[in-house]
């Protein structure tokens, strides 16, 4: 929660919603008063607790609340519509926008600047002074592409470690670090993007990024270091897991776990970077 | 219908105002229960600072912890799910939330409705200790810039 939105916020809610992907249903926040959507995101790691003051809470959870951009949401509506029910059809939103599981998606009816946003990813007519929509994948392509960009440039500015290739060559070449490349954050950026469409959005944006496929080796490399960082873990009770180095070492794995995901996304709205955040001051100071 | 309802919680906004400020570790093990515990009386009094920072222990194992910051522009909370009878119990509460629901102008329609789970603050923290293994920060690797 940014301290700003708690302030100007008349009332919050929880909400239950689709997710982008459409498979299972997400937590948000929303801000009715600006209003404005957050998506709740959950660091969870083996073996964890916490202590609140005088109480013990299992799991040691940790969730954030971050603005989210509502058109990954509209976008849902807009694609599922247009696949289903409208197939090339312009309609009005509140016909889109309709959810039997998730009912409280209509509060994204009411984000202000709605029309502004709907520009990026559909075409629209106006009948009546009622604006009718239809989803356009070319618009919503260059769309995302601007996405990818922008996600790049914050990639870039937090220093987020995106390419496997070039870490595993600097760990068998003795620390020689080169400059990552900018296809590997283009593939990075496109990986954090997906996480927020359809598969087969993902797809077709990552054609139209002209990314190649990924070559095998690029995939597997991080494994020899993994092994080789895990061995004094493993060699420990399980909950002597925690260091900062179990971070590093699925930081190099080009797949990310959930929880890395979540705070890679994190890094995107100017938090700290994973390291500063759990870990490692000591590995600063040395 | 009710189920439906069920999927929204309503954040109390006045609880997010100026919760008390809360004592937070995260430990770097599973304690599978949801209870209170004498933290000041077993854990912080044995807190030293030592050269690699701060030192404690847990069930006879060495922590070693790190004091974390929130990120900047943002505030941690600690949430608890209030039970709907309370809610009953708290007549007045209740309706000064009602109040403050229908207040703006912007809450849609819909949002008039009761909110049957409410959700609160109970504390406000900007930063919390991470605790790990003493063993295991020494023998972590150290990052390569």
């Amino acid at each position: 929660l940014t301290a700003e939105s708690v302030r100007l916020s008349w009332a919050l809610a929880f909400l239950r919603g689709a997710s982008p992907l459409g498979w299972e249903g997400a937590i948000y926040l929303f801000n009715m008063c600006l209003p404005q959507l957050f998506e709740i995101k959950v660091f969870k790691e083996k073996n964890r607790s916490w202590f609140i003051n005088e109480s013990v809470q299992s799991g040691g959870l940790l969730h954030f609340a971050t603005p989210m951009d509502p058109l990954f949401l509209l976008l849902h509506y807009l694609i599922k519509a247009d696949k289903e029910s409208f197939q090339g059809k312009f309609q009005p939103l509140d016909q889109v926008v309709m959810d039997d599981m998730f009912p409280d998606c209509i509060l994204l009816l009411k984000l202000p600047e709605l029309e502004t946003l709907l520009r990026h990813v559909t075409e629209e007519k106006e009948i009546d002074k009622k604006k009718y929509y239809k989803y356009s994948k070319e618009k919503t392509l260059k769309w995302l592409e601007k996405k990818v960009n922008q996600t790049m440039a914050a990639l870039k500015t937090n220093k987020v470690n995106v390419s496997a290739r070039v870490q595993s060559t600097a760990f068998f070449s003795g620390g020689q670090v080169s400059s990552d490349k900018d296809e590997d954050y283009v593939r990075y950026a496109h990986g954090l993007i997906s996480d927020y469409i359809p598969k087969q959005l993902s797809d077709d944006l990552s054609k139209h990024l002209k990314l190649p496929e990924p070559p095998a080796s690029v995939q597997n490399p991080p494994s020899k270091k993994a092994k080789l960082s895990d061995e004094p873990v493993k060699a420990k009770e399980d909950y002597t897991k925690f260091n900062s180095k179990d971070f590093k070492t699925v930081k190099k794995n080009s797949k990310m776990t959930a929880a890395q995901k979540a705070l890679a996304k994190v890094d995107k709205s100017g938090m700290k970077s994973i390291d500063s955040f759990f870990g490692a001051k000591h590995v600063k100071k040395k | 219908e009710e189920s439906i309802d069920k999927r929204r919680v309503h954040l109390r906004r006045d609880a997010l105002r100026d919760p008390a400020p809360v004592s937070l570790h995260l430990l770097p093990c599973e304690v599978p229960v949801n209870r209170p515990t004498p933290v000041g009386l077993f854990f912080t009094p044995a807190i030293r600072l030592g050269p690699d920072g701060l030192e404690a222990s847990f069930r006879g194992h060495s922590l070693r912890g790190e004091e974390v910051v929130v990120p900047p522009g943002f505030m941690g909370y600690v949430m608890t799910e209030e039970k709907a009878e309370v809610l009953v119990g708290k007549q007045k509460d209740h309706e000064r939330e009602e109040q403050e629901l229908v207040e703006p102008p912007s809450v849609p329609q819909a949002l008039e409705r009761d909110f049957d789970h409410f959700m609160g603050a109970t504390a406000s923290f900007s930063s919390f200790t991470v605790w790990g293994l003493l063993a295991a920060a020494i023998h972590a690797q150290v990052s390569e810039d």
